[in-house]
């Protein structure tokens, strides 16, 4: 199984029913998509497959044949940060760390179609992904400072 | 002071933003195992007999670990407090709840290691649970102890706060309200599963990487669970993907840690949700009566509580929580007479645990709720009510402290304006001073004298 992750070519050796968070996590050391839950219920796993915000824990690898897959190591180079991290980091969107690679990630798919999303967009796209730190209201200001930037 | 009110950038924010931080699941080491925990299916049950050589024989598997493992088992969070010992951190003879630790296993992966939880034979005597807190005093209910199902901590059996002359109060009273307040148990459910990972190193010591909410009292735990000395034991924490309380009863530490001695192998457990919510210690429930004493014109001469801490099924950190609740029973007010009673119960609930505000956030839930309804009984604003109560510096608490700088009345001033709840002139524009005219009505001098004596020996008594 060949499979495109952040731009870079793997073949996978795990089965086809492993789900893509194992196969990210586990197979590959990529490690910002978290198991919060591995029901599909709090967010903190979702990635990009094919620009779409999709959780990874309830993904099958047989369904990845031909996709390509972005996680936030692929965001950025990690010393430049995209805009998304700047303002999670600027903003305090970021508390203990756990649930924001998931917010991040849906974010900047709502930001790739919708530049200059409203506060309702966010947090809208935002829904489904549990954070117990900050009460969202810093993360929905992260989002909506890029998107603001955008709009500009 | 460079820090204080400025906008420093997070030291760890960085590693967040790029998904670079290193949480305990994220950690890894060579030949490492991983670990699941065998878990009661039931209540309460008596433990007949515990059959592991299935799972030992089982292929993949390196180690299985039942309380004959455990060099000291049953280890009490508040010994040093004087709070005896009374959880086994692996059942031995009896299960007190339903998802309580049996034992686990070490196994090449997580599914082998399910496997071989199903290979381990448990015998039980199921017995009939005790639930229901509020019959704690019941006779004809299933016993949690030989002592029975209250407990506090040797010699007493609950604990009171006394102030004043709660009778005369009662008898001088116009009105007097009652109410019955039972905030339910909440999971802290952080987003981070809680987990560890135990390395046994080549020189004999453990690296412990762990998500642990309290270091070195986990240090201490696990370092008293495996006897061993603290400096044989390296933590590697710090790092929590929330915890908000959940993660200080050293949940997982000392099964991996044994395992991991016995496998001689790296060995990771991390928790699925599912035993998160479950079978991690909760915010516990509890059950709270109410009564005030009050005055027409709405001041509050008296109050009698009774508790019900519902501990679940072993200690923890329940006497604690319970005395902290106690000791806010008065609230941001000022209540001149109060007798309070608080008891822990067992039952066969999950043990409860800290959760932030450990124990006052149910004497906060009667308390506003009791003002509530005390101000609805007597036909007065709730604000005012509040506002008229409220407590003011030099007042005496229950706990015979005197108030220096109490904040009740800005903050419900402040509060008001930011709901724009109208108050009437003489509140709105009241001051937080010590008590003077209106505001130190004859019930109230004898508090403000014995306030002022501030005589250590009395407080004592």
């Amino acid at each position: 199984m060949h499979l495109v992750v952040n731009g870079l070519g793997h073949e996978i050796r795990a089965d086809g029913l492993t789900s893509l968070l194992r196969v990210l996590r586990e197979e590959l050391f990529i490690l910002s998509p978290k198991a919060g839950c591995e029901q599909g219920g709090c967010g903190a796993c979702t990635v990009l497959i094919d620009g779409q915000p999709r959780r990874s824990c309830l993904t099958p690898l047989a369904a990845l044949e031909g996709a390509e897959v972005t996680t936030v190591e692929g965001l950025s180079d990690g010393v430049d940060l995209a805009p998304i991290q700047q303002a999670f980091y600027d903003t305090y969107a970021s508390q203990c760390g756990f649930c924001s690679p998931g917010m991040m990630m849906a974010a900047t798919a709502l930001l790739a179609h919708t530049p200059d999303a409203s506060r309702d967009q966010i947090s809208e796209a935002l829904e489904g992904h549990i954070c117990r730190c900050t009460g969202y209201v810093k993360i929905l200001d992260a989002v909506e400072s890029v998107a603001k930037a955008g709009a500009a | 002071m460079k820090a204080v009110g400025a906008r420093l950038p997070r030291y760890d924010g960085i590693a967040h933003v790029t998904g670079r931080t290193k949480y305990v699941a994220d950690q890894s080491a060579q030949g490492m195992l991983a670990c699941k925990g065998l878990r009661s299916p039931h209540h309460s049950a008596r433990i007949v007999s515990i059959d592991t050589s299935k799972a030992e024989a089982h292929p993949g598997v390196f180690a299985v670990a039942t309380y004959k493992d455990m060099p000291k088992n049953t280890v009490g969070h508040l010994e040093a407090l004087g709070v005896p010992a009374d959880e086994p951190y692996l059942a031995e003879h009896e299960v007190r709840f339903k998802g309580q630790l049996i034992g686990g296993v070490a196994a090449i992966d997580e599914a082998t290691a399910l496997e071989a939880l199903d290979l381990i034979d448990v015998k039980y005597e199921v017995r009939e649970p005790f639930l229901d807190i509020r019959k704690a005093f019941d006779p004809g209910q299933p016993q949690m102890t030989e002592k029975g199902n209250v407990f506090f901590y040797d010699p007493y059996d609950h604990r009171k706060v006394t102030k004043g002359d709660v009778d005369a109060a009662f008898e001088k009273a116009d009105v007097i309200v009652k109410g019955s307040y039972r905030p339910s148990a909440i999971e802290q459910a952080p987003i981070e599963p809680q987990g560890c990972l135990v390395v046994p190193e080549s020189d004999g010591r453990l690296t412990v990487y762990t998500c642990t909410q309290a270091m070195y009292f986990t240090m201490g735990v696990l370092a008293e669970h495996l006897q061993r000395t603290p400096g044989s034991i390296k933590l590697v924490g710090g790092t929590v993907g929330g915890g908000f309380g959940g993660k200080v009863d050293s949940a997982t530490e000392p099964l991996a840690a044994i395992l991991a001695l016995k496998a001689r192998r790296p060995v990771r457990w991390i928790f699925t949700r599912e035993e998160e919510m479950l079978c991690g210690s909760v915010r516990a429930s509890w059950h709270v009566e109410m009564a005030d004493a009050l005055t027409k014109d709405g001041w509050i001469l008296g109050r009698k509580v009774l508790t019900l801490h519902d501990a679940g099924a072993y200690t923890r950190f329940s006497s604690y929580g319970a005395t902290k609740h106690s000791f806010h029973l008065a609230g941001a007010y000022t209540v001149p007479a109060l007798r309070t009673r608080a008891y822990v119960v067992w039952s066969n609930h999950v043990p409860t645990t800290a959760m932030r505000g450990f124990g006052v956030t149910s004497a906060s839930f009667a308390i506003e709720l009791q003002m509530t309804r005390n101000a609805d009984v007597l036909g007065i604003d709730p604000w005012e009510f509040r506002l008229k109560n409220a407590n003011r510096p030099g007042d005496l608490m229950p706990t015979r402290k005197v108030l220096e700088d109490p904040s009740t009345i800005d903050t419900i001033r402040a509060c008001a304006e930011a709901v724009g709840h109208p108050l009437s002139a003489t509140y709105r524009d009241m001051k937080n001073d010590e008590r003077s005219g209106e505001w130190l009505p004859p019930h109230l001098v004898d508090q403000a004298a014995h306030a002022k004596l501030g005589d250590p020996q009395e407080a004592a008594r």
